[in-house]
């Protein structure tokens, strides 16, 4: 799986591209494991790119909401399509997340 | 009526296989995602099932049998799958209903996926025959939000 990765300022934002399946979470998770082990400690998930994502997915950003529940370390959510959202909302997943419409807003949130 | 038969090894290479089958059927017929991005997920949820529980530890020896049925005759289109595997006896759709509403720090890792098989396909059918598990699930391509 393709992972698009921009250093903001105020975090680190990692983008997958594609489906968020059973197959392809594994990737995103050692991705997002090896930066957090590096240090990184506010980061942003861009999603606007997946086309889908299943519970293997969720399991992924379950795991990195965990490693950085405790402030300053932060993960905001960005990019929603809709199916995506209605996966998170099914899933009882949108209370547990900061969400944001776009990667702007997103590290907008940061910023404060 | 479009139907596509394959078999794939009970691996993660199989399940990538199996989801681009359906997605190459789906793109075949100029149906958008936004339509079925429910199926798309729900037979990847079946299949990881499949490949980690039911035939976990026997590699690509085993194989998984998939019938992927789409039926653009009716108004919205239909979409059926048949999975079968010749693992133990297990019905996925027997497992509890995992709890949703705890805090983030108290959620179990894992065990949403049947669960979100049943929210968004229309039938889901589970049949212990001839040997083997057979799960058939069905949904009308219609828009679905939250």
């Amino acid at each position: 799986m393709r992972i698009d990765e921009e250093r903001a300022a105020q975090a680190l934002v990692l983008a997958p591209q594609g489906r968020l399946d059973s197959v392809t979470s594994s990737e995103l998770e050692r991705h997002v494991a090896a930066r957090l082990d590096a240090g990184e400690r506010r980061l942003v998930l861009d999603l606007a790119a997946v086309e889908y994502i299943s519970s293997a997915g969720l399991r992924v950003l379950l795991v990195a909401a965990k490693r950085l529940k405790e402030p300053p370390a932060a993960l905001v959510l960005c990019g929603l399509g809709p199916g995506v959202r209605t996966v998170l909302e099914l899933a009882g997943f949108v209370p547990l997340f900061a969400i944001e419409p776009a990667r702007a807003q997103a590290l907008a949130r940061l910023s404060g | 009526m479009d139907t596509r038969r394959l078999s794939v090894p009970g691996t993660d290479e199989g399940v990538r296989e199996a989801l681009d089958a359906l997605a190459g059927l789906v793109s075949d017929h100029g149906l958008s995602k936004s339509v079925t991005w429910p199926v798309e997920v729900s037979l990847d949820e079946v299949l990881a099932n499949v490949v980690h529980h039911a035939l976990a530890g026997r590699g690509a020896a085993a194989t998984v049998e998939l019938e992927l049925r789409l039926d653009t005759r009716t108004v919205p289109a239909e979409c059926e799958l048949v999975v079968s595997d010749d693992g133990p006896e297990f019905d996925p759709l027997a497992a509890d209903a995992p709890d949703t509403s705890l805090a983030v720090e108290d959620r179990p890792v894992g065990g949403l996926g049947i669960a979100l098989v049943r929210r968004l396909m229309d039938d889901v059918a589970y049949e212990r025959r001839d040997g083997r598990n057979r799960l058939r699930l069905r949904r009308r391509l219609v828009a679905l939000e939250g």
